[in-house]
């Protein structure tokens, strides 16, 4: 049990990116393919702070309880995880607006009718 | 003293002061990216005749490695930036004559922050930093893909977008890994204490790594969107993208494995992955019947071919990596911008279409061929020297193994001879189609700006294939760069 107990964040995150990547690969709307995408970052950047969490660490910041050091969690992964999170929102952002134009010379967002260009 | 890091910062700041610009002359937004470029190009090349003897390091807010977001400007780096701003400005000043529907304003901002994107990978030595500046990279070429609008463009780009995004997440997975077991994010700090670890989890982040960055760089099952990205965009997209957008790609890929892991069990792995991209990409390049399709799987062929060279992992063959990284940089850039202009003309971007081109467009077609000749390897052009280079490291090696994939691999390069020739048949030896001469018997050439360009790297390719020292004095500091990691991480780390 203590196994599952120190790394149950670890299968959590990965957990996300699997249900993301399965919606990616199977899913035949677009916008759930945005969506799996989407559930894919989430992940990603939960793990990227999970693995700078310290049990009952605190918050980065300078404070008294932070002054000693050894309670406060990894600041470099929150910070990698800001531009993360920046860089999804924007590449979801993209995604959606070239769906809506993929709407309108389409019709349709069903990924099996939207295959012009093959191999 | 001139700070590397200006070759990232003048870019972007002049990318977000196209929109200021546009507010005071419409005329001027076309100039700044050939402004930037030419800045790059001269700074870069000053810089690379200093690194080639000692990489220069720039820390940022005085912090010094491992700890803080360092720039290593080697001969390595900068070469490749040297490059994507010769590439750069040449396709900015083509494009100053041939983007001119839409939202060209856009158009520049993205163009520039690609380059930007792109200069930035070949020139960071934080793991994180290579992963937004190949972000930076990525978005703004999903965005120029389908700039046009058109079905295709939307539709390839949405399937680039989706590819990418995939490929980046993954990407980062490693990078976490790595942070996790290491503890810090500098190249040459994890480099250095790569053996310290369990394996397995370095296993997994290089499996992570090289799937995520192999998608930009069309390594083979990884390169589904490519054909269609390559073949929708506008023209001189493509030819940023092909000369550009995947060797950057590979860089990120070489570097993981030479630089960062240092493993000589996957060297054989990157050969044979190569061979197979070659092979896939020249067999499917032979079946297209659209010029620009049969161009994005000729690319797909050379960069089989680069991974090929770069995994036989000597100086001679990194070397011989490198210089196709070049040629087919050059050759492939000439191709597109000449394949544009004439699609340009004829309104169609099927191969019979091009017929009698020599006798309408005779200098497009001139220089089409020159960069097809020398992408097939063809003396006296650039691309000849970087395949003997390859061809020659193989022998070096003297493994039978290699001896007969490098039989294979020019195989591959027989194959690219066969539909290449095809075409430059077409251009010189098939009648014009009625009517698209004038009376005199001569066809109508491109515009001049457009021409200057593509001549200026028609000239590029034919210099550097007449005397290979222009570029090979450089290339072989820059494959020691790659291979020989135990002076990068001095170099980085100092003592």
């Amino acid at each position: 049990m203590t196994f599952l107990y120190d790394y149950v964040h670890y299968a959590g995150c990965f957990a996300l990116v699997l249900i993301g990547l399965y919606a990616v690969l199977v899913k035949t709307n677009l916008i759930k393919v945005i969506i799996g995408i989407g559930l894919i970052d989430t992940g990603v950047n939960l793990f990227l702070v999970t693995t700078g969490y310290i049990r009952a660490g605190t918050a980065p910041i300078f404070s008294e309880a932070a002054a000693q050091g050894e309670t406060m969690v990894d600041p470099v992964p929150q910070a990698l995880v800001l531009t993360a999170i920046v860089i999804g929102v924007s590449v979801l952002a993209l995604a959606l607006s070239l769906a809506i134009r993929l709407y309108r010379h389409y019709g349709t967002l069903d990924l099996r009718k939207i295959k012009e260009l093959k191999w | 003293m001139v700070s590397p890091i200006l070759l990232i910062v003048v870019p972007l700041g002049l990318a977000f002061a196209v929109p200021l610009l546009e507010r005071i002359s419409k005329k001027l937004v076309g100039y700044v990216p050939v402004l930037a470029m030419a800045f790059n190009l001269v700074l870069s090349v000053v810089l690379l005749r200093r690194a080639v003897s000692e990489p220069i390091i720039v820390h940022t807010g005085s912090w010094q490695p491992p700890f803080s977001i360092h720039l290593v400007a080697g001969p390595l780096g900068l070469l490749l930036a040297a490059l994507i701003a010769l590439i750069g400005l040449g396709v900015a000043v083509y494009a100053m004559s041939t983007i001119r529907e839409g939202a060209t304003r856009l158009y520049h901002v993205l163009y520039i922050l690609l380059l930007t994107g792109a200069t930035g990978i070949v020139l960071t030595g934080d793991l994180f930093n290579l992963f937004v500046f190949f972000e930076i990279l990525c978005i703004s070429s999903y965005a120029l893909v389908a700039y046009r609008g058109d079905r295709a463009g939307i539709e390839s780009a949405t399937k680039y977008l989706i590819q990418g995004a995939i490929g980046s997440s993954l990407a980062l997975i490693g990078i976490g890994i790595l942070y996790g077991m290491f503890g810090t994010l500098s190249m040459a700090d994890i480099a250095q204490h790569i053996h310290s670890v369990a394996p397995f989890g370095l296993f997994m982040a290089l499996a992570l790594l090289i799937t995520g960055f192999g998608v930009e760089a069309a390594i083979f099952p990884l390169n589904a969107w490519l054909p269609d990205a390559h073949s929708s965009a506008p023209s001189p997209i493509s030819a940023i993208l092909s000369g550009i957008a995947i060797k950057v790609g590979i860089y990120a890929v070489a570097r993981i494995i030479f630089t960062l892991y240092g493993l000589e069990t996957v060297f054989l792995f990157v050969a044979v992955l190569g061979l197979l991209t070659l092979l896939i990409g020249e067999m499917s390049a032979f079946s297209q019947n659209n010029i620009k399709r049969l161009l994005a799987y000729s690319s797909i062929g050379q960069v089989g071919l680069i991974l090929f060279a770069l995994g036989i992992a000597s100086v001679t063959g990194v070397t011989g990596a490198l210089f196709l990284v070049v040629s087919h940089g050059l050759a492939k850039s000439v191709l597109f911008l000449s394949v544009g202009v004439m699609i340009t003309r004829t309104g169609s971007a099927e191969i019979s279409s091009l017929d009698g081109m020599g006798k309408r467009m005779p200098l497009s077609a001139l220089c089409f061929t020159i960069g097809a000749f020398s992408l097939i390897g063809l003396p006296p052009f650039v691309g000849f020297a970087a395949k003997f280079t390859v061809v020659r490291a193989v022998f070096e090696q003297t493994s039978t193994l290699f001896t007969v994939l490098i039989g294979v691999a020019l195989l591959g390069t027989v194959v690219e001879a066969a539909y290449f020739f095809r075409i430059v048949q077409r251009l010189y030896f098939k009648p014009p189609p009625e009517g698209s001469l004038d009376h005199a018997g001569r066809g109508q050439e491109a515009p001049l700006s457009a021409l200057i360009p593509i001549g200026i790297l028609t000239v590029v390719i034919i210099v550097a294939g007449v005397y290979p020292g222009l570029f090979s004095s450089f290339l072989e500091p820059a494959a020691t760069d790659l291979l020989d990691k135990a002076v990068y991480i001095r170099h980085v780390l100092g003592g």
